[in-house]
């Protein structure tokens, strides 16, 4: 009886269920796609980038929403196309409002699933995460958001296996009713990957090693795989073009520790965004 | 018997004055000269009581924003909120002149919302965080919203003094601050306000500027 009724109250929903299409397309430069601490090592590269979803708004009550997408996701990369890669995915979340209105704070639970199919065939694999974040706004042009977020890559070579717990905040400014700029904050920890020339005893120390890595090309390069802890600042500006568009543009300073070995990564994008 | 001299000259006044009504053309410009499109300009007679207030407004929803973004209306006066998409909507006022919700709906919704108190009442959709439109709730029912072009005109002003203020959603502290005095007999009669202008920071719908969790 219960059931049917949540049935019928999910069917009816999804009857009236609101659609949402979006697109975004656009470049990322990365100073250091090698991960690598010694300068020699260190290898730069740009890839396109996109990413089309379809989202569904399901408000099952007044305080609380429920979003189930799917998307697809790719990256091209100009020289590295190991790093190439493309794979669906699927989400759902709730998010709930503690009161009425955009102002009101609020809470999103969210789970990504996604499979990452990788030129590099080797690095292909399953991946998920699980989102908590929280907001509240502080006034009608400044919001502050922050959360936590889980995410753990299975690939069948387990060389590849990655957890990474993440935390973050950032702090929203709408300058204008079209420009709005973010501030953010994220520490992470978990398994990164950095390739180095050989022979490096002091990596080898502490981490996994895969040898003779051609991603990079010659001289060949090891793959370690460590736990890192990376602190990263970020800064993005988006513009809004008309309704259904914007335009993006993000930095990102990140560094990355794990005694002695630190290296640093820049991240540069620039996205336009569309909507429907 | 003949009537006193004293009672035609009234009767004259009276009818002077009907036929003297006047229009009152309002230009408003923000501090930077700018036309100032959305204002509402409103002319308040001194001491008579107006007449109540006839017709219904509409606050249509279409595509997903309130149409008009602000709407003028004699105090009293019902206000319907009909849905136009064929998605759902949930309409709210936090504004002290007139709290109210009309929880998520289609079509057009069986009651009208009466707003029965002067003020300047600001609309939101829970939906749609975007979503925003002003309803300016007056005590008189001689008003006009401006067009692109700043400009408003307000006709038929039986001849009087007024007081005339503007209000914007943007404003700057109170439309009492900028209150001008005006004595309307025939023909128009033309007024320039200078608004001072907070910055549009109204929620984006765009993708990509969209916070609070929105998907
Ligand atoms: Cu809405």
């Amino acid at each position: 009886m219960t059931l049917s009724i949540v049935l019928l109250i999910l069917f009816s929903s999804f009857a009236r269920a609101e659609w949402r299409f979006e697109g975004e397309t656009g470049v990322v430069y990365n100073s250091n796609l090698s991960n690598s601490d010694r300068s020699a090592d260190v290898r730069d590269d740009w890839a396109w980038r996109s990413d089309i979803s379809a989202a569904n708004g399901l408000q099952l009550t007044r305080d609380l929403r429920l979003n189930l997408g799917a998307d697809m996701r790719g990256e091209v990369w100009d020289r590295f196309d190991a790093f190439n890669t493309i794979g669906p995915g699927a989400s759902a979340g709730l998010r709930y409002r503690f009161g009425l209105g955009r102002q009101a704070p609020w809470v999103l639970l969210e789970d990504r699933f996604g499979y990452d199919r990788f030129h590099d065939t080797a690095q292909s694999g399953y991946d998920n995460v699980l989102n908590f974040q929280t907001g509240i706004a502080l006034s009608d042009r400044i919001a502050l958001e922050g959360g936590y977020a889980f995410e753990s890559f299975v690939s069948p070579n387990d060389f590849y296996d990655r957890q990474v717990h993440r935390g973050n905040a950032r702090m929203v400014f709408d300058v204008t009713s079209s420009l709005q700029v973010t501030v953010g904050y994220t520490y992470r920890e978990g398994d990164v990957i950095s390739y180095a020339v050989p022979p490096r005893p002091d990596i080898a120390r502490f981490s996994i090693e895969r040898e003779d890595q051609d991603e990079f090309g010659q001289p060949l390069r090891t793959a370690y795989k460590l736990l890192g802890r990376t602190h990263a600042l970020s800064f993005s500006i988006a513009y809004q073009l008309m309704k259904y568009a914007s335009v993006q543009l993000g930095y990102e300073y990140a560094i990355t520790t794990h005694d002695p070995l630190q290296y640093e990564n820049h991240l540069v994008e620039a996205n336009i965004a569309v909507a429907y | 018997m003949r009537p006193s001299r004293g009672f035609v000259v009234l009767t004259v006044l009276v009818f002077a004055g009907d036929l003297l009504a006047g229009s009152l053309e309002v230009i408003v410009k923000d501090d930077k000269g700018r036309p100032g499109s959305d204002a509402v300009a409103y002319a308040v007679a001194a001491g008579a009581a107006s007449a109540a207030p006839k017709k219904q407004a509409v606050v249509d929803q279409r595509d997903k924003q309130f149409v008009p973004y602000v709407t003028a209306v004699q105090v009293g006066t019902a206000v319907i909120f009909p849905n136009s998409d064929n998605i759902r909507h949930h309409v709210y006022s936090f504004s002290p002149a007139k709290k109210f919700e009309l929880p998520l709906y289609s079509g057009v919704p069986a009651e009208p919302v009466v707003f029965d108190k002067v003020g300047f009442i600001t609309l939101g959709c829970n939906i749609h965080d975007w979503m925003i439109a002003y309803v300016a709730v007056l005590p008189t029912p001689y008003f006009q919203v401006t067009r692109q072009d700043g400009r408003a005109v307000l006709k038929d002003l039986p001849a009087g003094q007024y007081t005339v203020q503007v209000w914007h959603p943007a404003l700057k502290g109170q439309p009492e601050a900028l209150a001008q005095r005006i004595d309307v007999g025939g023909g128009t009669k033309s007024l320039l306000f200078t608004l001072p202008l907070k910055h549009d920071v109204r929620a984006k719908r765009a993708p990509g500027l969209t916070t609070g969790g929105y998907r």
